[in-house]
């Protein structure tokens, strides 16, 4: 097994780095509509998520847990304006389900903006919600936030998991990058982020102990680091995860010495807003595999004692 | 320059008598895979007989129809022309095996004298990474009924091998991603999510002109039809 001190550093050195960045979780108001002002959303819901998974596995120094907590209140405060600007962006594009599953993370971690849930409310009742063409695994990703903001799920997540391509358990040499994609997610939203291991029907759980090791070495030959993050995600959201100790030591020796992880082999050069929105997510997904992976270590080790 | 002219005329001898081996296997007749007696057989078809192993006996193996004596001189000229060195590789070792096992078959009243079966140590504790390419290498060996050293480690490993196809699959080589496919339609409790029938036919359409591919295919074709190992 790998050494947990290994695991735990990534995500040290990744949050050292997201907090050094801040400024790269912005938005852009005055961006051509054709683009659309929700595009620079992701980013800061995705940190807002990971910093929750930071806080509710209890495995992070006080140093981590400390960038954590401020990144999530300038981000709150600053870059949403309170959550103003979640509003401002559905006003925009009322349809979009992007403010909602960015204020998700937000309002679990005790921030609040009434009228997004407002907003939440009005479109889950609405029909064409539900139906709006996207993928499966989107799908199931909204149908679990409706159910983490209280609201009653459409389609039910068992009904959504069901058009998903991890569901099906297909032949595993058709993966490619996007397939794998769907995977990760599809594991994110059915264990809740890691949160809930035994969310894995035990089909699923069988067919990743399977085959998790082999996507994990082809993505780790092909230096594909964002991907390879996400499926050390997954590993750890096994009833038994490998902690696959090959990949753990070239994903730590990818991390660039200020916590940086890049998305494919090496960092990119640029300016610093560019190079900020090709690697945030993958250093994002660092911190993410860290907690998650050293929260199982240790729960083994105790488990082991 | 000489020497890649040789490693060219010898790959495209090992082409050829692959090509002989995939028609035989299809058509069932096999009296001309090999050629017609030694003296016709040059330095380079020994040795693409050689590389090609056992498998070079593999019609008449599978198919349980008796040798064509000519050919199978020719066969027994190259299993003596290259033994393996004191400090051969396991593989070499193995491949060298299995051509004498399927010689000694072919004629059992012949004077051919079978040699002990060589070791597996090296493939305890492979990664199956290492495991699949080893076996691949091997497909020679992965034939009914056998009970070798190598078959029983496969044997032992299944879900390891089917993680090697796929591995295979995913890096487009089709050669060990044919041989996995060979050992794995013998081997017992293949995941059936790996979907081996549709998995052998990508590999075919893929990587199927190649007829070192399409030898591998056919066995496995024809070893799926006999049924399982152990």
């Amino acid at each position: 097994m790998t050494d947990t001190r290994l695991i735990h550093n990534v995500g040290v050195g990744a949050m050292e780095w997201l907090w050094a960045h801040r400024d790269g979780f912005r938005l852009e108001p005055g961006v051509d509509p054709e683009i659309g002002f929700l595009e620079r959303f992701k980013p800061i819901g995705e940190l807002a998520m990971i910093c929750g998974v930071l806080f509710r596995e209890g495995v992070a120094g006080s140093r981590q847990a400390e960038l954590a907590r401020r990144l999530l209140d300038t981000t709150w405060r600053e870059t949403l304006d309170g959550g103003r600007m979640l509003v401002r962006g559905q006003r925009i594009e009322p349809m979009s389900p992007i403010p909602f599953e960015v204020y998700l993370p937000y309002r679990e971690l005790g921030y609040s903006q009434p009228e997004i849930e407002r907003w939440a409310a009005m479109l889950q009742r609405i029909d064409g919600w539900e139906v709006f063409e996207t993928t499966p695994t989107r799908r199931l990703g909204l149908s679990a936030f409706q159910r983490r903001l209280g609201l009653t799920p459409r389609p039910p997540e068992a009904e959504a998991v069901k058009g998903t391509w991890l569901a099906r358990t297909p032949e595993p040499w058709m993966v490619e990058g996007r397939i794998a994609y769907d995977i990760t997610h599809c594991v994110f939203h059915l264990t809740d982020w890691g949160e809930r291991p035994e969310g894995l029907p035990a089909d699923i759980a069988d067919y990743l102990r399977t085959w998790l090791p082999v996507w994990i070495d082809d993505w780790l030959d092909l230096e594909r680091w964002d991907l390879l993050g996400e499926l050390l995600v997954v590993d750890a959201c096994l009833p038994r995860p490998t902690l696959d100790e090959r990949a753990w030591k070239a994903f730590a020796a990818a991390q660039q010495p200020d916590g940086a992880m890049p998305a494919i082999r090496e960092m990119p050069e640029g300016e610093p807003d560019d190079v900020f929105d090709v690697v945030y997510h993958s250093t994002l997904v660092a911190a993410f595999a860290s907690v998650l992976a050293t929260s199982r270590a240790l729960s083994e080790l105790a488990g082991a004692s | 320059m000489e020497q890649s002219g040789t490693s060219t005329l010898l790959q495209g001898a090992v082409q050829d008598l692959a090509s002989s081996v995939v028609s035989a296997l299809r058509s069932g007749d096999h009296t001309h895979v090999l050629p017609a007696g030694t003296e016709e057989a040059g330095d380079v078809t020994l040795a693409a007989v050689r590389v090609l192993g056992a498998d070079a006996l593999l019609p008449g193996t599978l198919l349980r129809t008796p040798p064509d004596p000519a050919g199978l001189a020719v066969f027994r000229k190259a299993v003596e022309a290259y033994p393996p060195r004191a400090d051969a590789a396991p593989t070499v070792r193995w491949s060298h095996w299995a051509m004498a096992r399927a010689l000694h078959r072919a004629d059992p009243s012949g004077t051919f004298e079978r040699p002990d079966e060589p070791g597996t140590g090296w493939l305890d504790g492979a990664s199956w990474q290492f495991l699949t390419h080893q076996l691949a290498v091997l497909a020679p060996l992965a034939l009914p009924g056998e009970d070798d050293g190598v078959t029983r480690a496969a044997g032992r490993r299944t879900v390891d091998v089917a993680r090697g196809f796929v591995r295979a699959v995913r890096r487009r080589d089709w050669r060990q991603a044919a041989g996995a496919g060979r050992w794995l339609t013998l081997l017992p409790g293949v995941p059936e999510t790996l979907g081996l029938r549709a998995g052998l036919e990508f590999v075919e359409l893929m990587g199927g002109q190649d007829p070192q591919v399409a030898l591998q295919l056919e066995a496995a074709r024809l070893l799926a039809r006999t049924g399982a190992l152990v």
